[in-house]
């Protein structure tokens, strides 16, 4: 049984114009110690995606429809207290602006400790400060900087100290929201070597958010790429990327010279996302798309299964299929 | 050439009604803001009535007036809505005087202190180096200082202090809250192109700062006017309540003083109490109108908690 | 250790303002119309006590002279003698230095801990009913008049319920009776500065509520809550321990910027009530004529503020962990 199955889930913002739908009908499922990465522009739904799946939406957000089950529990069902419960002891996180994501007043390894006597307290103090010192080992940061303050650190130190504070109750599940944006390539390369060998060694399921298609190309099983709120396309990691269907994820990697090579900017995809407060009908990509038909606007979309794991949501390709 | 010209500051001009009208709209939002504007509106009036009562019967002149029957401490009656003092003066022509000189003292000051904090802001901003050393740390040194202890010390050294000493006093006191603020806004403003286009064009520094700093400060300056209004008010008052006011002008801190020196505080609340409502009200007026004002220059006051 | 080197050099820097202060006191000294040698001693002197106290003031000599003895003087000590009091103006301001100590910063302290902890409430119950009674409470006892206040204070709790004392900081019958101990005089003192402490505490703790409030909410959106939050910590933990020690940190900038004001307030305060500290002796001797006292008491008081601004900078670095000069 999976470890994580999403279905259908819809996530919205209340806003002065209406409901903002960021998230529409996304479903997906995650084994245990494997990864998931999600790729798309910004805006496209993809870290609140991430925040629901904690359930961790700021005040106006809301889960619409759909359902989560993780480890076998509804996690909407669930109290707030019931979800203070799982969150970091089963499901951890990385956050997207690792600049800001420590306390400023509090130094790295209390920060660290708390996490672990929030939710073993019976482990006491001692315990719980030799643990922060075996974590650090692990994440590769010297344990005599550990009682410092995060601005004494340097944004690569500081994602190790959130990787080392995520790891600290030994989660089930991970989300790694953008882990690496702001930090330079050779700490960025060193930290997802890093996150990768901690997967392998304690069989953790990561999902990865990003809007850099290589970063998920680097660490991921499978890929599910996102567009305006929709899931797009979903495969395994060499589906999507040998013989991508969908035409964003098609405009996505053209814009990367090689897999694994020299990364460049990520080319500009002509046009706007549509509005999601009033969403268009048919295919979302219409407007950007240069293959499109008349009667994209007009058919419903239905999700194509190219193989078992490949699955594309496009009405053209699956026209293209069918002949 | 001229014709552009004229284009721009038609354009400005535009531009200029246009953001207040947006101000507006959303000043119009604010509770506070409402709420303070509508007192104001009414002390003005109070100001403006303060006229009426001396041409109705000289016996109500705030401060020479006496009523030829009553030379004591008197309750509210027809003759003398709050009441007499303990000259036989009237009260509610007191008042309504106070008024008058609160808005006077208030608004002059805060108009001084502000012209001064935009002007030294400005230099020290734009002029930067040395010159704007020894503003800052001058700025500094007198932020610290409490104006009322000084303005005190002044009275002991030149006696009476006529007002309108106090009231450059007081502006002497309050620029320098004005001038960080601005001398930031023009460090920004410094660098842009279209102040380096001008520079490059050959305009001289006192052009630069007249024709292209001074219109993009002055917002802010206005909105620090409105504090600058309520700290001066009080100070005024304190003094005045201290006994170092101005003897030739009636305030509500002066009618303060007597009802506190004469003993009458504990008998006669109807003395005791408008005064001091005033007071503090008129400065609450003009604090919620720098918040609602706030809220309009500052948007991330608008909507808290408002994410995407 | 940066910060005994920060703390040095800010002494190095109040010794030179107060230079200033006094060079510039001296210049506005010497431009006052009437008479200096009137101004500092006693009419009342005999010729022999008066010519004596010229001499040691220096106020027989050249102007630029005067002013070296001016420093002096003021180094060693020598303030002259106040009118009023005929004693060495030192001694008084000596004795009146704690009494204002003791009620200043028990008000800032009271006034900046209760904003700090109500401003959190408000922040918590945003919108709610508790949020605005607050907010406007604070609103309104931030913009109250100060002697007013007092005045209704005396009015209310001291005239017509006689729960305090009017005025003063001891009663005679407590402090003259031999057989009272150190207690009796403490709760005599306690009774006496309820009224004025509250007085300050209701003009001063609605601007750090304020404050500490829209902070709060600020602090809240941060990235670093979020972490707080996602790690499962319960909310009562995230706002203790993790908002509003940031949030904090502008309520004591705060405190310094208004130190000032807060200076203003206690000499009011100090009057109304007859509190016996140096604001109340600055208004007294400025109109009573009493030039000598009311110079040292102004010096003083410009000490105070200076070295209380220094005090306040020392605790924000020790407070914010970022900061290290």
């Amino acid at each position: 049984m999976a470890l994580l199955e999403v279905e259908d889930l819809t996530i919205g913002y209340q806003s002065q114009r209406g409901f903002l739908k960021a998230v529409e009908g996304v479903s997906f499922s995650l084994d245990k110690g494997r990864s998931l990465g999600f790729v798309g522009e910004s805006g496209c739904g993809k870290t609140t995606l991430g925040m629901a799946l904690m359930r961790l939406l700021p005040p106006n957000g809301r889960i619409r429809e759909g359902r989560i089950l993780f480890d076998g529990q509804d996690l909407l069902e669930k109290t707030d207290e019931e979800m203070r419960q799982v969150r970091w002891q089963k499901m951890a996180m990385i956050f997207q602006t690792a600049m800001n994501a420590l306390n400023p007043v509090h130094r790295v390894n209390d920060q660290i400790a708390e996490a672990i006597l929030t939710h073993n307290p019976s482990l006491g103090k001692q315990v719980a400060y030799k643990q922060v010192e075996g974590l650090s080992r692990l994440v590769g940061l010297s344990k005599h900087r550990l009682r410092d303050y995060p601005h004494q650190y340097s944004g690569g130190m500081k994602q190790r100290a959130i990787i080392a504070m995520a790891l600290a109750c030994q989660p089930k599940l991970i989300i790694a929201d953008e882990p690496t944006t702001a930090l330079d390539v050779i700490v960025q390369d060193q930290i997802l070597e890093e996150i990768k060998n901690i997967q392998k060694e304690f069989d953790i399921s990561i999902i990865f958010i990003s809007h850099d298609i290589s970063i998920v190309a680097d660490v991921s099983h499978d890929i599910g790429i996102m567009y305006a709120g929709q899931l797009v396309e979903y495969g395994a990691r060499e589906e999507v990327f040998e013989s991508p269907m969908h035409p964003y994820t098609k405009a996505l990697l053209s814009s990367y010279p090689t897999l694994t090579g020299e990364k460049a900017q990520l080319m500009p995809i002509p046009g706007e996302a549509p509005d999601l407060i009033h969403p268009p009908s048919g295919c979302r990509f219409f407007d950007r798309c240069a293959g499109a038909r008349a009667s994209c606007r007009t058919n419903p979309l239905v999700w194509l299964e190219i193989t078992p794991t490949h699955k594309v949501f496009c009405y053209q390709c699956g026209r293209q299929c069918g002949r | 050439m001229s014709g552009k010209s004229l284009d721009n500051r038609r354009v400005q001009k535009f531009h200029w009604m246009s953001r207040f009208l947006s101000g507006w709209a959303i000043f119009r939002q604010s509770f506070l803001g409402k709420i303070g504007l509508t007192l104001l509106a009414l002390f003005a009036l109070m100001a403006l009535c303060s006229f009426i009562p001396p041409l109705v019967d000289p016996m109500y002149q705030p401060m020479a007036g006496v009523d030829p029957e009553i030379s004591t401490v008197t309750g509210p009656s027809t003759r003398h809505w709050l009441g007499t003092d303990f000259m036989g003066r009237d009260l509610l022509s007191q008042l309504l005087a106070g008024a008058r000189v609160a808005f006077m003292v208030g608004v002059s000051a805060a108009f001084m202190s502000v012209f001064l904090g935009t002007a030294i802001g400005m230099i020290a901003g734009y002029m930067g180096k040395f010159a704007d050393t020894l503003l800052m740390r001058l700025a500094d040194i007198i932020m610290v200082m409490p104006a009322l202890v000084v303005l005190l010390m002044l009275a002991a050294l030149f006696g009476q202090l006529s007002i309108w000493f106090i009231v450059f006093f007081i502006a002497l006191f309050r620029w320098p809250g004005v001038s960080r603020v601005i001398r930031a806004q023009t460090l920004s403003l410094k660098h842009r192109p279209f102040i380096e286009a001008a520079r490059v064009a050959g305009a001289s520094h006192l052009r630069i700062i007249f024709r292209h700093i001074t219109p993009n400060v002055l917002p802010l300056s206005f909105l620090y006017m409105t504090f600058q209004v309520t700290s001066a008010i009080i100070i005024e008052a304190a003094l005045a309540f201290l006994g170092f006011g101005d003897p030739r002008t009636i305030s509500w801190g002066m009618m303060l003083q007597w009802v506190w020196k004469t003993g009458h505080m504990f008998n006669a609340p109807y003395w005791l109490l408008p005064p001091g409502i005033c007071i503090s009200l008129i400065t609450l007026s003009f604090y919620m109108l720098g918040r609602a004002m706030d809220e309009v220059l500052d948007p991330r006051l608008r909507k808290e908690g408002q994410t995407d | 250790m940066e910060l005994w080197i920060y703390t040095s050099r800010r002494l190095v820097q109040i010794v030179i303002i107060f230079f200033v202060i006094l060079t510039v006191l001296f210049l506005l000294f010497r431009l006052a119309p009437g008479d200096p040698v009137s101004r500092m001693v006693d009419p009342n002197l005999t010729p022999e006590d008066a010519q004596l106290l010229i001499e040691e003031l220096g106020l027989d000599q050249p102007v630029w002279i005067q002013y070296f003895y001016y420093l002096k003087n003021f180094l060693t000590g020598h303030f002259g003698f106040s009118f009023h009091y005929g004693r060495p103006v030192v001694q008084i301001i000596g004795d009146r230095l704690p009494n204002t100590i003791l009620l200043f910063t028990t008000s800032i302290i009271l006034s900046a801990l209760v904003g700090i902890f109500l401003g959190k409430i408000a922040s918590w119950h945003k919108g709610e009913k508790t949020d605005t009674c607050l907010t406007v409470g604070a609103l309104v006892t931030h913009t109250v008049f100060l002697p007013w206040l007092a005045l209704i204070m005396i009015w209310v709790f001291a005239y017509k319920l006689g729960w305090f004392p009017i005025t003063g900081m001891i009663s005679e019958e407590v402090w003259l009776d031999p057989d009272a101990g150190l207690w009796p005089k403490s709760v005599d003192i306690l009774h006496h500065m309820v009224l004025p402490l509250t007085t300050l505490f209701l003009i001063h703790f609605g601007s750090y509520l304020l404050i500490m409030r829209t902070s709060m909410l600020e602090t809240l959106r941060e990235d670093y809550i979020l972490t707080a939050r996602a790690k499962g910590l319960p909310e009562k933990v995230i706002r203790n321990h993790h908002a509003a020690p940031n949030a904090a940190l502008p309520v004591v900038t705060s405190v310094g910027l208004s130190l000032a004001f807060s200076i203003n307030g206690g000499a009011l305060t100090e009057t109304v009530f007859t509190w016996p500290g140096i604001g109340r002796e600055l208004v007294f001797s400025v109109s009573h004529n009493d030039y000598p006292l009311a110079q040292a008491s102004f010096l003083l008081i410009a000490a105070v503020v200076l070295v209380s601004n220094l005090v306040v900078d020392i605790l924000y670095a020790y407070l914010d962990p970022r900061i290290r000069y």
